[in-house]
């Protein structure tokens, strides 16, 4: 046993876990916990067979940087349209009652009359779940086998070495999962607009990394930035909601302006 | 036809943030691939990031527009 390969994959695999479970715990919370979930199996299916598969030669085959372009891309699609959409009803440019929330409030209005709504498969759900797993357990698969393999010496070969960098990282995504299910039924109960908002600043977030390092890009911090990414994207998000706000009020201003001058000189006329 | 448009609904729905994220990865990719952009490598992160929030913005403006 190599310990200090253990800490070091058990250390950078629990970053890549902790992203993948976000956008797990998120997509469960906000879609559903079918979708989420069916998302995640599929991609431990999907990179087990590419492990059983490939081996220790994965680091060669799998063009990692292609894929987390591909992946961040997309994220970014998505994650601006939630954004958009949440901008757009803090803001009061958007109702609340969309088909979405009618959707939600029937389904509630159902729950609360005993009726059980069978939770269905949202394609969208699966896909971000399916994606985020198969992109970070990638990366986890490569930690483990770059880590493993570098720390061959002469007391520990390179089986040797996989072994103790993948029990640091098995011991770490146990460590991920344990602490998102205690985390869980908090956020169940922050306001849905909320969450979404989060989720969309988040895949926004992701998104942009993802693809940054796809082009090569080397993040001040390395995945500490994705803090700093987050933060920025939420103060952006703020200015824009506080602008559009103001610029609505001003309408609203300019709009009932001419009428109440209407009104006020149909009562003088009236006098 | 109605195919290309559900894929287009479900991943995105907004022809600007669309044509926004495309040319930016576009714009990436040439700064990537041509020698005589080099120099802007140094830069790309901050592009991405300035080119995301511009996108966001574009189309946030786009539907305050409309509305009016």
């Amino acid at each position: 046993m190599q310990w200090a390969v253990l800490i070091a994959a058990f250390l950078a695999s629990a970053v890549e876990f902790v992203e993948a479970f976000t956008i797990v715990l998120v997509v469960g919370i906000t879609i559903n916990w079918r979708s989420s979930l069916a998302g995640a199996f599929a991609a431990t299916a999907t990179l087990a067979a590419i492990v059983a598969t490939l081996g220790v030669a994965l680091v060669r085959f799998v063009p990692i940087d292609y894929l987390r372009l591909v992946v961040g891309v997309i994220l970014i699609l998505f994650g601006l349209k939630w954004i958009k959409k949440a901008i757009l009803r803090y803001s009061g440019l958007k109702a609340l009652h969309d088909e979405e929330a009618i959707f939600e409030e029937t389904r509630a209005e159902l729950r609360a009359r005993g009726e059980e709504v069978a939770p269905r498969f949202e394609p969208f759900g699966v896909a971000l779940s399916y994606k985020a797993v198969l992109l970070e357990g990638l990366e986890v698969a490569f930690i483990v086998i770059t880590f493993g393999s570098s720390s061959a010496t002469n007391v520990c070969n390179n089986t040797c070495g996989i072994t103790s960098a993948a029990i640091g990282a098995t011991i770490a995504g146990i460590l991920v999962i344990l602490a998102g299910i205690i985390i869980r039924a908090p956020l169940t109960r922050v306001p849905e607009n909320t969450l979404k908002f989060i989720v969309g600043i988040m895949l926004t977030t992701f998104g942009t990394f993802w693809a940054g390092e796809g082009f090569g890009v080397a993040w001040p911090y390395a995945d500490a930035f994705i803090l700093v990414l987050a933060v920025l994207y939420l103060l952006a998000s703020f200015i824009l909601v506080m602008i559009l706000r103001q610029s609505k009020q001003r309408r609203v201003v300019g709009v009932s302006m001419p009428k109440d001058a209407t009104e006020v000189s149909e009562q003088e006329v009236l006098h | 036809m109605n195919a290309i448009k559900a894929i287009y609904n479900f991943i995105v729905g907004d022809m600007i943030i669309l044509i926004g994220v495309v040319v930016t990865v576009l714009v990436l990719a040439l700064i990537n691939n041509v020698s005589a952009l080099a120099p802007l490598r140094a830069i790309e992160g901050v592009l991405l990031v300035v080119a995301v929030l511009g996108v966001l913005s574009a189309t946030l403006l786009r539907e305050a527009l409309g509305k009016r």
